[in-house]
């Protein structure tokens, strides 16, 4: 059985950077919760993060030799787009109105926005703390003997 | 020769203690990595299974110490946990870190277990603290 010095360490950092950029997601959709044009000329559609869980395949397969160390943790698969239609108001004076004189905005609800930074930033917080004890752990193992 | 010196490590409480920190080690992963998926849609938690501290109590009370020696602690996926959002995630975050902080202080006894039978082989050794 192989293990890690620091136990657990995989896992959280994985979570980490994936949490960080569902954060980076969640702030560029609030940024563009106005924005009526991209760089392709069309409309912002919100973003969203896809996590999947990370296990790593096995390199070799040794019979009875058991492997704990094939899970680890969480990897962002996707970042795609939300393709709900955005809202239309009448604005006929708008530089991106159509010929109608309605301008599509983005899709972004900023409330619900709001919601999902609080639980990323409790979830990455979360696993802040788990870096905390798995640290002690690590310290404690070294001063076996000590 | 070695089989004078395996005796110093063949104490009965070294072996459990040493058995239960690995255990302890690897719960301690298994509940990071349920953290660090605790907003993975359809993830279900990780865990010691049950009967590893119920064999290992077995074993003990048999005084089957060959028996202990051959316990691996192995994580499994936790049946018993019910999902409670939709996506079907069973993880509960403050379940989870009470279980951690729970299991880092085993570790610490444990570890302090370990370290002082082997501070007790120094000093018997050495004849001095």
């Amino acid at each position: 059985m192989t293990m890690n010095l620091i136990p657990g360490v995989e896992s959280t950092g994985s979570a980490l950077s994936a949490e960080k950029i569902r954060l980076e997601i969640i702030a560029q959709n609030i940024a563009n919760s106005n924005t009526t044009q991209d760089a392709n000329g069309n409309v912002y559609k919100r973003k969203e993060v896809a996590f999947e869980e990370f296990i790593k395949m096995p390199e070799r397969r040794v019979p009875g030799y058991v492997d704990e160390n094939l899970y680890q943790g969480v990897k962002v698969v996707d970042v795609y787009d939300d393709q709900t239609p955005g809202r239309m108001i009448f604005n006929p004076g708008h530089p991106h109105a159509n010929k109608d004189g309605m301008v599509e905005m983005p899709n972004v609800d900023v409330s619900r926005e709001m919601i999902d930074l609080i639980s990323a930033s409790r979830a990455y917080e979360a696993n802040l703390s788990v870096v905390k004890t798995s640290r002690r752990m690590a310290q404690q193992a070294l001063a076996i003997g000590r | 020769m070695t089989a004078i010196l395996d005796n110093l490590y063949s104490q009965e409480n070294y072996l459990i203690s040493k058995k239960l920190l690995d255990a302890t080690h690897l719960r301690h992963e298994a509940l990071s990595n349920n953290l660090a998926n605790v907003e993975t849609p359809g993830f279900k938690r990780r865990d010691l299974p049950e009967n590893f501290s119920v064999e290992l109590r077995r074993a003990v009370d048999r005084d089957d110490f060959r028996r202990v020696k051959q316990l691996y602690p192995r994580s499994v996926e936790d049946r018993n946990a019910k999902p409670v959002r939709i996506d079907g995630n069973t993880v509960q975050l403050d379940e989870e870190l009470l279980a951690m902080n729970r299991n880092a202080l085993n570790y610490e006894y444990l570890s302090n277990s370990v370290g002082g039978t082997l501070k007790e082989l120094t000093l018997a050794i050495k004849g001095r603290v």
